[in-house]
């Protein structure tokens, strides 16, 4: 059994309580025992960094210092803002000394010793685990189902933060759902911001930026948008209505988190996946799952622009 | 390299420099950033132009205008820089600039920005964490706005997607009002 630190953050336990929950599931069947910091606080995002330098990055260490009081190397985070406070803290703390001084007097907890990694729970199914044993694990193959898989910006960027995947066009996503059987789709938008903390301050720009990434998606051929961030889940799931009644487009397209693909491809039944969760239900998009769907032949996609002038030149 | 403002006294520019760890004399002026950020057509001044006022000196028209509010830290712009400039970092080096200096923010929907993320970092001082339904609430008395998103909350609520009652509050909330206390005692000595 391996362990692994785990720091939920605040919307494991509100908006998205579906992610946390199937985590859990295909943790254990993993074999990971997942333990949480005792006593762990909200990361800040995004407020605190919006805001004051201090806060910035004293709340997210303090996380950091009570994580480093646990045996474990790593601390794995389902949230993409928490991930991104925390590395973040990490890599500041670890490249400033003055700034770590400073840090040690308003946390007093400790000081931070750099010995714990931080990675989001993308990462660690990816580069811990491994498709390989995530693959041997898959009893229901999600074959049929096409899937655009959505990073949004803080899972790999900035890239000398994160060091992970690839800023422009990551692939991790993609590669785990094709382990469990399903087809990602060639899909740009997947690193575009979908207007992440502004859903409540500045809702315009969510539905202008999260409008995009759902016609994106659509125009994918993706029955599902698949994510690995709660405010992404949250931007492109509870505001659809709103986004569909702005453009008078009927998108229709479920937000599913990777782990709720994993725990269905690995046997757990649609019930726990909470989907009772979601405000655009996933139920239609789950009943493409078996379909046969003509492979045609592998060719490689020209760029739009390419085809567009090709046309023209007829 | 032709920089504006280069042998020219610049406080701004020197205070931006020294804050964020960037150099922004090394902005070219391409356009990258302006062209990538999802938010340029809703800002003021794209990122390339807010890079340019601080090359000459303009901060009140930087804090006048809804850019570094309006910036989501999303990095895409710093991805692409070809100068290499964290971008975001000194959009957000400005923002707390105008923060300290209590300018007087123009337009309601910069208001409601920093109404929204000062909700937030109150309660995350009560608390320890984080709890969404009180935050919206609050959010909407405070901005004079009782009915927005109300479409929102029956569904929500319902789907358990927002509870109702605040989650585990964290055992050591004294730690983390000490914290809070020790972090602003440090930021006005500065």
């Amino acid at each position: 059994m391996k362990k692994l630190t785990y720091f939920p953050g605040c919307s494991a336990h509100g908006t998205s309580e579906e992610f946390d929950h199937t985590l859990q599931k295909v943790m254990k069947s993993l074999e990971v025992e997942l333990e949480e910091i005792p006593d762990w606080n909200c990361c800040g995002a995004t407020s605190a960094h919006a805001m004051t330098e201090n806060l910035a990055m004293a709340l997210p260490m303090r996380n950091l210092v009570l994580a480093e009081r646990m045996d474990n190397q790593v601390v794995g985070i389902p949230c993409a803002s928490c991930y991104s406070r925390m590395k973040t803290a990490k890599h500041e703390l670890e490249a400033h000394p003055e700034l770590a001084r400073k840090l040690k007097e308003i946390v007093e907890e400790g000081e931070f010793k750099g010995t714990v990694d931080v990675k989001s729970m993308l990462q660690y199914c990816y580069e811990d685990i491994g498709l390989e044993q995530i693959k041997s694990l898959v009893k229901k193959p999600l074959t049929g189902l096409k899937l655009a898989c959505y990073y949004g910006c803080l899972l790999t960027r900035p890239k000398d933060v994160t060091q992970f995947d690839s800023p422009e066009y990551p692939m991790s996503m993609d590669r785990i759902v094709e382990a469990l059987g399903a087809k990602a789709t060639e899909f740009d938008y997947k690193t575009e911001c979908c207007g992440a903390s502004f859903s409540i301050s500045n809702t315009e720009v969510v539905i202008d930026l999260s409008g995009k990434i759902l016609e994106m998606a659509k125009e994918s051929g993706a029955h599902a948008i698949v994510v690995a961030c709660p405010l992404c889940q949250s931007n492109l799931d509870m505001r659809q209505p709103d986004i569909e009644k702005k453009q008078g487009i009927k998108y229709g397209i479920p937000v599913i988190y990777f782990t709720q693909l994993m725990a269905l491809a690995f046997g757990y039944p649609v019930s726990d996946l909470k989907p009772g969760k979601h405000i655009i239900p996933i139920e239609p998009a789950l009943a493409h799952i078996g379909e046969v769907t003509e492979e045609a032949p592998k060719k490689v996609a020209k760029p739009k622009k390419a085809v567009e002038a090709e046309s023209e030149e007829n | 390299m032709i920089t504006l403002g280069h042998d020219i006294k610049n406080p701004l520019l020197e205070e931006v420099n020294k804050r964020s760890g960037e150099n922004i004399l090394h902005c070219y002026q391409c356009g990258k950033c302006a062209a990538t950020c999802p938010v340029s057509d809703h800002m003021d001044f794209p990122p390339r132009e807010i890079m340019q006022l601080v090359k000459i000196n303009r901060k009140e028209a930087i804090f006048a205008a809804n850019s570094t509010w309006f910036c989501l830290t999303c990095s895409a712009c710093s991805g692409r820089c070809p100068r290499e400039i964290d971008i975001p970092r000194v959009m957000e080096t400005l923002r707390h600039m105008s923060i300290e200096e209590n300018f007087s923010l123009g337009s309601k929907k910069v208001k409601d920005i920093r109404r929204f993320h000062e909700i937030f970092i109150d309660m995350v001082k009560k608390y320890g964490r984080n709890y969404e339904l009180r935050m919206m609430a609050e959010f909407n008395i405070r901005t004079r706005n009782l009915f927005k998103d109300m479409h929102l909350a029956p569904k929500a609520i319902l789907k358990g997607k927002i509870k109702l009652l605040p989650g585990a509050k964290v055992k050591s909330a004294k730690a983390i009002k000490r914290m809070y206390e020790v972090a602003e005692k440090l930021e006005k000595s500065k």
